[in-house]
């Protein structure tokens, strides 16, 4: 008979140190591109072309990111056909959903400690999924901070929602959404979900989430790294500020000095 | 001077009324006067029988003198007026209810022909119960079996009517013949076919002591519907129309415990500790079947038939247990489990009535009796359904409802075992007293499955999709024996005195006052020898009810022991009332004062985000007593056949067909093989049909010879 | 035809396979040869479809792949059903359709049928086309809203915007097929469970035991075929990529190879070699998170945590020499977009020693966790032959007993040269699958450790080349089993025609084959033990 409690506690602690230090371990996050102000036009025009989804814009001499389009292709970042883009290797990408105010969309001091989660696969391929799975893992241990995952949408306080929304999941998804009572959240994860990713909008998909609910927070990145995913709970709740959606060459991103 | 028996007599003279105007009255209102009149018998027999329990004056009538046989004498003591009691608390909501319920027989069946048996059937039930000497007895049974038969029958032209009145019948007849010779053989010793003159006989010996018992014992037993005899219940019921049923189940079958009790315990009670553990042990073996099968059956007239079985048994386990202690010489405890046994003969008629009568509400609003097909009843039909939950949460024994007392009061008296002396003895009473436990547990199962299945989730078919609420006339007695079920559940304080009553004349001593000690009436307690200072100590304990506006003996039911146990078990379920409804009130008010700023929305089911859950996605009958069905596979030995229908390849099944099919424990180890024996016993006597009229004569022959020879060396 | 069973039977010495065709097939049957005889093209008519298949499966013992339709021209289509072998060419059966006669003869009840049974049913649903015979047609992956008649695989369908939508039938219900007294079916789904992929079960059952369950699939249907054409091909790798997240290095590998075998590129053997390596990473974090799954579902906490600290390591490890957690954006038509540095082989290496050596700790103490097996063991089971009829792929049919692996049938990128082993187990019972990951996990990482002890220096990717026009086969061993990704490429060097058959869903349709007859509890538990991701079914 195995004995997995001395195998337990043979391991150790692994958890991250996020949210109370920041995290730098390698690999907990590929980065995503990021905006700044670059000196050569030749330069921004090179980034703008080689990204196929249109998240690098040309803005203000500098490069604009909409972080909702990325799907990490990671071409930017290659150095064979011209020069990389500015990177930013951090994690805290959650953002508040362009046309709800973030006083609103923040839940109340109650859940800051106990926040039930619904999690809703709209058609998202496996690698969020997967992502959000690793949120249990003792890495990550959402369970330290607080959140919950919940079968039922009737105990759930947030939405979290991944994927285009396919034709078959939009009924499904409404009716998930209506099931859950006041005060309600949606967090939507993904580039897909946020603006349809590669998939969408068509036929058979919608652009993203904001077609079919009211989205509160979203996490851009393909598919976002679970820290990521963390720090969009921990805005949703209003422990943690939260990033831009779109990052202008002005701005300074979060996490660098 | 007490009215009784002019109340009796108006009670036959309404049956004889009831009889003539059924034949007479045009059909269009025959039910209603048939509810009428039957309601008005059933109020004159509750009268004379409460005034029977009340004032401790037996009747006796003497009739005319049959030749060589003996006179006709009608007698009626206290058990009797009990029996009679439980028979009237059924017969008026049974009457009532036939009122709105047979008018649906109109086209095809005669009713003229029902309103005559029906009265009949009345007026021979009584007859049995207040029969004084063997003749009358074994005239008003036959007139009751054949009646009870006939009513069974009553929808003749279904063709397992018949099969099911046969059989019926002929277990019926067979009990009958087993009773003609117990009486016959008691009668003997005693010189007279009078009760009271076989009362008073000397003993028996012991073979015949045993043979009067078993023969007893098994021809009452087929009455009862005890195991192994009860295959003919789970058959008549679902045929028979639902009041009839009601009245099978909670009248008739009583008969047989009546029988039972009168000629064991009464006319000549039993010698040694062997009847009593006898009748113990079938009686939890009964009961356990009873409910096993009760849980996995989805038509509920033959559900609740099996439980019949089931109560019955618990009923007789709790005689054979007063029996056992009689003849070991605590006639204390068995009084104590006499009462338990007759308090839960009194609330099975009850509740078994309220259920009977609510399953034919359901079935005579949507149109089915199977579980499988109803569901969702609870929103269109309110009133019903939550009677109906009234019926169920006693019969599954929950408090404060009748069923737990009497339940609790058995399974009390049988830990009481530990006052005998033999270990044997002890063990076999844990065993039955865990049997008995099991099947507590699993009426539970099967009685939440009934109204779960029966009444929540949604319908199923298109019959419960259309139910309407029941009319006046069938919630009526509805609500009536739900009332009963309630008061003899939170006053049980006053029942046990009046079952006392028809209990102490057999176990010669008053268990009542042991049970219900009379805290507030102290002539009572010096009569009874109650120390002062146990009155004293739980005087508080035995609240009284409502200062002296309804003095009572008290709200605790206990059983006082002696010096150095005062007390050995209790418990009040009017307390328990009170503390659940306490509960029940503090919880509503904080929900309401916790909720009061938060809004309230409806929504449909969660269905995992389905277009629509349809009625066959939900769990059904079979389904949710299958772990019973799958746990008890040994005693069950379901019989499962499979076969499918493939389209193009096997790949593609269009169909896959699953039939179950389940022959009863009895069935396959007693009656079938009985039958078996008997046809090639039969096969075998068929021999001697050659067909030769010269045979044939000889054989008379033969048989004139053997019949002289012993007439001529018997003497 | 000459008697097909014969033909075969008495085979002279030497003869080649295209010569075995020629003499036993009909002569309105052409033979033709293509791609230095690798493939067999066999042109017919649809009436001899059937005799065919029947010949290829049951007598030469060939393998269903897939069944490409492509719509040439408005109303015209042509049909290709692709076989495999080991040992032998592949085998194109091809013929035309016009629109007026669109009906083409059901295969399912033939030898391997089953096979093509969700292959014709989707053909149906998403061109239009009538498979005579087939007993259940339409309501496949267009659910009960899809207005009928539209068809979104056809050149005329606009991808762009969704079709006005029906209201569906108000008793329409899913189809159900055990009769039997308090007989009812347990939905599951399509929202349901913790962290689940979205689909629909319906379990029926009369309390015990599922008797018939049909899992209804295709709520994540994406349409990844159609919005794939006119796309150029870097960016319909995108969706290569992306339709699958979990097996994403595997997909974009079998469209690079696609492009590659059409444009006639040579990789390069670093890059090659470097293929083999990532999608061997690949395989082995995708078996740690199909174990983690399995134990998570028998709920043996520690297990589950302990295989899922190893799976997110694997994970960042990823992330570390790949640059991105699920290696997205690392394959391209002609090699790799990233090379493997020094410092990064020396990491991978010594990362590898330390997970392997946690992987057959946590496997030993699975082997000896008694209740754990129990709900393992003896449940869920596929029988070899079952296995083979529905033509199952990847670690679950080689727990069955089928050892069928495209990188030892036809093996591509490095894999000729690393001497790997491929377990099979027989029960086919969910500790069979179980012990399959496990070893396939081993031997992924002893291949990544072979490959990083003789990497070829050179370059990472074919200098610049041009894509042209033509159609391919790219074959791959995914994690979960055999993928083959079909790409036709137009004169204006877009997308015509993509078509992919996942391994998920070649398995998914024998999935209800483990389910059966056994009881509810087991159900969550064979579904973990398959550990078949619905995006890739999908698609």
């Amino acid at each position: 008979m195995a004995n997995w409690v001395l195998q337990g506690l043979r391991t150790g602690i692994k958890t991250s140190s996020y949210p109370k230090r920041p995290d730098s371990s390698p690999g907990i996050s590929p980065g995503r591109p990021s905006s700044a102000e670059l000196g050569s036009r030749a330069e921004v025009e090179g980034l703008v072309q080689r990204c196929p989804t249109g998240a690098i814009l040309a803005q203000n001499g500098g490069v604009a990111v909409e972080h909702g389009r990325c799907v990490h292709c990671m071409r930017c970042s290659q150095t064979n056909e011209g020069a990389a883009a500015p990177w930013d290797q951090n994690y805290e990408w959650a953002a508040d959903a362009p046309d709800i105010p973030a006083v609103v969309s923040r839940l109340e001091r109650e859940f800051g400690r106990s926040l039930h989660i619904r999690f809703l696969d709209a058609g998202a391929c496996s690698a969020c999924v997967s992502e959000a799975r690793q949120l249990n893992n003792p890495y990550y241990n959402m369970h330290r901070l607080g959140f919950f995952m919940t079968p039922t949408p009737r105990n759930a306080d947030v939405l979290l929602v991944s994927g285009p929304v396919s034709d078959a999941m939009r009924l499904p998804l409404r009716k998930t959404y209506d099931a859950m009572p006041e005060p309600k959240r949606v967090l939507a994860i993904g580039a897909c979900a946020i603006s349809g990713g590669v998939f969408g909008p068509s036929f058979a998909a919608a652009g993203g989430v904001s077609e079919a609910l009211p989205v509160d927070v979203m996490v851009p990145g393909c598919p976002p790294p679970p820290l990521a995913i963390l720090h969009g709970l921990l805005v949703l709740v209003g422990r943690k500020p939260a990033a831009k959606l779109v990052s202008l060459p002005s701005d300074k991103v979060i996490g660098q000095s | 001077m007490s009215v009784a028996p002019q109340l009796l007599g108006l009670f036959f003279v309404s049956c004889v009324i009831g009889a003539v105007c059924a034949v007479a009255v045009p059909l269009r209102r025959n039910s209603f006067v048939l509810a009428a009149i039957g309601s008005l018998s059933a109020l004159l027999i509750l009268a004379a029988s409460a005034l029977l329990l009340a004032e401790n004056s037996p009747l006796r009538f003497e009739l005319w003198y049959v030749l060589g046989l003996g006179r006709l004498v009608f007698s009626a003591d206290q058990l009797s007026a009990l029996f009679l009691l439980a028979a009237g608390l059924v017969f008026l909501p049974v009457s009532i209810f036939s009122g709105v319920y047979l008018p649906k027989y109109r086209k095809h069946y005669d009713l003229r022909y029902f309103g005559v048996l029906y009265h009949l059937l009345l007026a021979s039930i009584v007859l049995i119960l207040i029969a004084g000497d063997a003749i009358s007895f074994l005239i008003s049974w036959e007139f009751m079996s054949i009646a009870s038969y006939l009513l069974v029958n009553y929808e003749y032209q279904r063709e397992d009517s018949s099969h099911a009145g046969f059989v019926m019948l002929a277990m019926s007849e067979a009990g009958t013949i087993a009773i003609v010779v117990a009486f016959i053989l008691a009668a003997r010793s005693a010189g007279s076919l009078d009760f009271d003159q076989i009362r008073s006989a000397g003993r028996l010996s012991e073979g015949i002591g045993w043979a009067v018992f078993l023969l007893s014992f098994f021809g009452f037993g087929v009455k009862a519907g005890l195991v192994p005899v009860n295959s003919w219940l789970p058959l008549a019921h679902p045929v028979a129309p639902t009041n009839v049923s009601a009245l099978l189940s909670a009248v008739i079958v009583n008969l047989g415990i009546y029988g039972i009790v009168r000629f064991n315990l009464d006319l000549r009670p039993v010698a040694g500790i062997g009847p009593g553990l006898i009748i113990l042990v079938v009686g939890s073996i009964s009961a356990l079947i009873g409910i096993l099968y009760a849980t996995v059956q989805a038509e509920m007239k033959r559900l609740l038939a099996h439980s019949t079985i089931e109560n019955m048994g618990i009923v007789a386990a709790g005689i054979g247990a007063a029996m056992t202690f009689q003849t070991s010489g605590h006639d204390l405890i068995a009084g104590i489990a006499l009462i338990a046994a007759l308090y839960h003969l009194i609330n099975h008629s009850v509740y078994k009535a309220l259920l009977f009568v609510g399953t034919g509400s359901v079935e005579a609003s949507t149109g089915t009796r199977d579980l499988d097909q109803l569901g969702g009843l609870a929103r269109l039909m309110p009133w019903t359904s939550a009677l109906f939950l009234v019926g169920v949460l006693a019969i599954s024994a929950l408090p404060p409802l009748n069923g737990f007392v009497s339940e609790w009061l058995t399974l009390q008296t049988i830990l009481r075992s530990a006052a005998l002396s033999s270990t044997a003895v002890k063990i076999t009473f844990a065993v039955c007293g865990a049997l008995l436990a099991l099947t507590a547990g699993l009426a539970v199962t099967c009685f939440a499955k009934v109204f779960a299945m029966g009444f929540l989730g949604m319908p199923r078919s298109e019959g419960a999709r259309r139910a309407r609420e029941a009319p006046l006339g069938a919630r009526a007695p509805l609500a009536l024996l739900a009332l009963c079920c309630i008061l003899f559940g939170i006053l049980p304080t006053y029942v046990i005195p009046a079952l006392g009553r028809a209990v102490s004349p057999l176990v010669h001593t008053d268990a009542s006052v042991a049970l219900v000690p009379p805290f507030f009436d102290t002539a009572l307690q010096q009569q009874e020898n109650i120390p002062a200072k146990f009155v004293a100590e739980f005087h508080d304990l035995g609240a009284q009810v409502g200062g002296s506006v309804l003095p009572g003996r008290g709200l605790v039911v206990l059983h006082r022991g002696g010096e150095t146990n005062p007390v050995v078990f209790a418990m009040s379920t009017f307390y328990m009332l009170f503390a659940l409804a306490l509960i029940l009130a503090i919880v509503f008010a904080a929900f309401q004062f916790l909720s009061r700023r938060q809004g309230l929305k409806r929504g449909a089911a969660w269905d995992g985000g389905l277009r629509h859950l349809r009625p066959q996605m939900t769990y059904t009958a079979t389904g949710f007593s299958n772990p019973v069905r799958v746990v008890f596979e040994v005693i069950l030995q379901p019989r499962a056949g499979e076969d499918s229908v493939e389209a193009v390849a096997q790949h593609f099944r269009t169909a896959i067909r699953r039939n179950h099919s389940e022959a009863h424990i009895v069935d396959r180890l007693a009656l079938e093989p009985l039958v078996l024996a008997v046809q090639r016993l039969a096969s075998v006597a068929r021999k001697m049909h050659v067909g030769n009229v010269n045979a044939y004569a000889a054989y008379v022959l033969v048989a004139i010879l053997v019949v002289l020879v012993i007439g001529a060396t018997a003497f | 035809m000459v008697m097909l069973e014969q033909a075969v039977e008495h085979r002279p010495e030497g003869e080649s396979f295209f010569d075995l065709c020629r003499r036993t097939l009909d002569r309105r049957v052409l033979v033709s040869q293509a791609a230095e005889a690798r493939i067999c093209r066999l042109s017919c008519s649809p009436r001899e479809l059937p005799e065919i298949w029947q010949w290829l499966t049951r007598y030469l013992d060939f393998s269903f792949a897939t069944l490409v339709v492509d719509e040439i021209a408005d109303g015209r289509w042509s049909f290709s059903y692709l076989f495999y072998r080991e040992s032998s060419p592949w085998v194109y059966l091809e013929f035309p359709l016009e629109a007026p006669h669109a009906v083409v003869p059901s295969v399912v009840g033939l030898h391997k049928g089953p096979a093509a049974d969700w292959h014709e049913r989707e053909v149906e649903d998403l061109f239009g086309v009538t498979f005579e015979a087939h007993p259940r047609l339409g309501e496949f992956i267009l659910h009960e809203d899809w207005p009928e008649g539209v068809n979104p695989m056809r050149r005329s369908f606009d991808a762009r915007h969704p079709p006005v939508h029906r209201d569906p039938d108000p008793s329409w219900q899913p189809p159900t097929v055990v009769e039997a007294v308090g007989a009812f079916a347990m939905p599951i789904g399509p929202v349901f469970s913790d962290f689940a992929e979205s689909a629909h079960f319906l379990l029926e059952t009369v309390g015990e035991d599922v008797i018939r369950t049909i899992p209804r699939l295709f709520y994540k249907y994406r349409g990844v075929e159609k919005i794939a054409e006119r796309q150029p091909v870097d960016r319909a790798l995108l969706l290569a990529e992306r339709f699958s997240g979990t097996s994403a290095f595997a997909h974009g590998l079998a469209f690079c190879q696609a492009v590659e075998n059409i444009s006639g590129v040579e990789v390069p053997p670093r890059a090659r070699a470097l293929r083999s390596l990532f999608a061997e990473l690949e395989r082995l974090r995708h078996h740690t998170a199909v174990i983690t799954g399995i134990c998570n579902s028998t709920a043996l906490a520690i297990a589950t945590s302990q295989a899922a600290l190893i799976e997110e390591e694997l994970l960042r490890l990823t992330c570390e020499v790949a640059g991105h957690r699920y290696l997205f954006g690392l394959v391209r038509p002609g090699g790799l977009y990233r090379d493997l540095s020094e410092q990064m082989q020396e990491r991978l290496e010594k990362a590898l020693d330390g997970i392997a050596a946690r992987l057959d700790q946590l496997h030993a103490s699975l082997r000896y966790s008694s209740s754990f097996l129990d709900r393992l063991e003896e449940v869920g089971i596929i029988s070899t032959e079952r296995a083979r009829s529905y033509g199952l792929v990847g670690p679950i049919a080689r727990a069955s007993g089928v050892p069928s692996d495209l990188r030892k049938l036809f093996p591509y990128a490095a894999y000729e040269s690393v001497d790997f082993e491929v377990p099979t187990a027989e029960e086919g019972d969910g500790y069979a699958r179980l012990r399959v990951f496990f070893f396939e996990a081993q031997q992924s990482v002893f291949t990544v450790q072979a490959i990083l002890s003789a990497l070829p220096p050179g370059a990472i990717s074919a200098a610049g080349f041009t894509v042209r026009p033509g159609a391919a086969l790219g074959a791959v061993e995914a994690p979960q089993g055999a993928a083959f990704h079909w790409l036709r490429i137009g004169d204006d060097g877009t997308v015509a025609r993509y078509r992919t058959t996942s391994p998920a869903f070649t398995n998914w349709h024998g999935f209800h084959l483990a389910a059966e007859n056994f009881a509810f509890q087991d159900f969550p538990i064979i579904l973990a033990s398959f550990g078949l991701s619905n995006a890739e079914c999908d698609r």
